[in-house]
């Protein structure tokens, strides 16, 4: 299984990302406005500002229960915020769209469609012939090496190429912004790593728009170039990863952004321990 | 009806590839080559289909019917034996009764079944689409559903008579409550991350509904399907047994008024070979649509 060129999915994603307004200004800007969410009388998320360029890789990382994957299903409109505005191009989100695709956890693939029809339903649901569809399904296919199995269903496909065709399916109906909620969280250590070197290999050649909701503070510095890390419903830091790509954990500066990272995530309590384990 | 149901059900559960290699190997090598290869077909044969305890059965069954004709345990005409009911079931079809007891019991169980079926799913897709004809249906099933359907039958022949439309009426309810109970459940258990990708992926609402919800409902309702197909069996003979001049139901009643035990097993018999070939029907179907289905004990462990 062998990560696959596609020129011609490289030069579609070419056309599709460069799409300018008028004046010339380079479509597509994420904007987060004072954005608040309460389930019930509990405040999930207190007040969020975020704003994300296109091509931008953001990494969000927090603990669990702070909060991303509401802020992340707000951004993909699955649910409306209670406070504050949520726009792509000055355009407010009222619900999901097409131009915002999303990637699960637990990849939810359609388990009656093969792989090859999971990946053309984008396309095909917009009204591409069916014969069409099925071949812009196979090309995304390729790029993320799963072509042998195409007939297949998700049930005989392990986890990894699974995940794999979650996302060759969210990318295959061009979304402005790529929304991706743990996607290797439910992998083994090893796969985690070779898909984190895939993805990171797709999105240079690529160059989408992502917002990518992690744990892991190495997958974060490794893929983002940029890191908002989230306390508690809130922003506590972001942080600019000026690494050069292809980045490895040796590279320079990734142990030092990590542990820069930490430092913010952790609780004062935790830190007080730390310290006092130190002494 | 169910020495006559096992066939298909053992059938089902046999592992397709159940031959042993050694089972082709010669017994005795001094047997001539042809009638090896005869006899290494039967088994195969008998090991595919899982014959063998139903023809275990028949036999025991016939050994012990003319055991009890000559000491006579139990008076012999109450069980007559396999041989002499495949004679009165000979004579019965070239009289014509059986083809046409037949015929009535399959065209009602069919149209019932697939009326049944076919309401069941149409309300289902309503009752998921509209809140407002969940919340007025809801409570009115909860009300009637409950109600064995057979105890409505002459309640039926009241209203409409004993013609064919109380009896198709009767299948069809039995086969729609169930139906429509599983049908709803497949609708309302659609993982929700399914339905946010499809909405993510540009499907409108219909297209939503059209792919998703309803391909992710197909395997509730062939469960409801097969579960409702052996009420409305009962429902069927049944309904032929009150107020009805053909069927396999009307061969039992007719059978008991004139003391005709042979004419009994007979419709009894054909009552389960119709049932397992209606539940084989629905299963090759649940085969052909739920192809993408892994799972299940077989999947679970290998053997
Ligand atoms: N539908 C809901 N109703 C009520 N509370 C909810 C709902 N969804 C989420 N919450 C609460 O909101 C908080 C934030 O949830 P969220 O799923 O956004 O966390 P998360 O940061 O994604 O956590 P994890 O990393 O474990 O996925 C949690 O405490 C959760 O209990
Ligand atoms: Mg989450």
């Amino acid at each position: 299984m062998t990560f696959g060129f596609a020129p011609d999915i490289v030069r579609l994603w070419k056309k599709h990302v460069s799409k300018t307004d008028k004046t010339g200004v380079r479509l597509m800007k994420l904007e987060v406005n004072q954005v608040g969410k309460r389930f019930g009388n509990r405040t999930v998320l207190g007040e969020i500002n975020l704003s994300v360029r296109a091509h931008e890789f953001v990494c969000i990382l927090g603990h669990s229960g702070c909060g991303k994957s509401t802020l992340l299903n707000m951004v993909a409109g699955y649910l409306l915020p209670d406070r504050g505005a949520i726009t792509v191009d000055g355009q407010l989100v009222k619900g999901p769209s097409k131009a915002r695709g999303m990637v699960f956890q637990d990849h939810a693939l359609f388990p009656w469609l093969t792989i090859l029809d999971n990946i053309a339903f984008g396309p095909s649901v917009q009204k591409k012939p069916k014969a069409a569809a099925r071949e812009i399904a196979m090309q995304y296919l390729k790029l993320v090496g799963l072509e042998q199995a195409a007939a297949s269903y998700p049930a005989e496909l392990s986890g990894g190429m699974k995940q794999r065709v979650g996302i060759a399916r969210a990318l295959a109906s061009q979304p402005d912004i790529l929304l991706m909620d743990e996607p290797f969280g439910a992998l083994d250590v090893l796969t985690r790593e070779t898909m984190r070197v895939e993805l990171q290999k797709i999105c240079s050649q690529l160059k989408p728009t992502v917002l990518f909701v992690t744990h892991s503070i190495s997958e974060a510095v490794y893929l983002a170039d940029r890191v908002v890390v989230m306390k508690h419903g809130e922003i506590a830091g972001i942080f600019e990863v000026d690494i050069k790509q292809p980045r490895t954990s040796h590279s320079a500066g990734f142990g030092e952004m990590m542990s820069r990272i930490e430092c913010v995530l952790m609780d004062d309590a935790q830190l007080e321990l730390v310290a006092k384990v130190g002494t | 009806m169910n020495e006559a149901k096992l066939p298909t059900m053992k059938e089902a559960a046999a592992p397709p590839l159940a031959q042993a290699p050694d089972q082709e190997q010669p017994v005795n090598p001094t047997l001539p080559a042809p009638r090896l290869r005869a006899q290494g077909k039967w088994s195969r044969f008998l090991q595919k289909y899982n014959l063998l305890p139903t023809l275990l059965f028949f036999v025991i069954w016939e050994l012990f019917s003319r055991l009890n004709a000559s000491i006579e345990l139990f008076n012999p005409r109450f069980l007559p034996a396999p041989s002499v009911l495949v004679q009165e079931a000979w004579r019965l079809a070239e009289s014509g009764v059986l083809l046409e007891s037949i015929a009535a019991s399959t065209v009602r169980i069919l149209i019932g079944f697939v009326i049944g079926c076919v309401a069941a799913v149409g309300i289902g897709v309503l009752m998921s689409k509209f809140r407002l004809v969940e919340l007025w249906f809801s409570p009115i099933l909860n009300l009637v559903g409950p109600i064995p359907a057979l105890a409505l039958l002459p309640l039926f022949i009241i209203w409409f008579g004993i013609g064919e439309f109380p009896k198709i009426l009767l299948i069809a309810w039995t086969t729609f409550i169930p139906v429509l109970v599983y049908t709803v459940d497949g609708f309302k258990s659609v993982p929700s991350t399914l339905i946010r990708s499809a909405l993510s992926l540009g499907a409108s609402e219909r297209q939503v509904f059209m792919r998703v919800m309803l391909p992710s409902a197909i395997p509730n309702f062939l469960v409801g399907a097969q579960v409702s197909l052996g009420l409305s069996f009962s429902a069927l003979i049944v309904s032929e047994m009150m107020g009805a001049d053909s069927g396999l139901g009307y061969i039992i009643v007719d059978a008991r008024n004139y003391f005709k035990i042979t004419n009994m097993f007979v419709a009894i018999i054909l009552i389960g070979l119709e049932y397992s070939l209606f539940a084989y029907a629905l299963r090759l179907v649940e085969r052909r649509v739920m192809a993408w289905r892994k799972g299940g004990l077989r999947d679970a462990v290998e053997k």
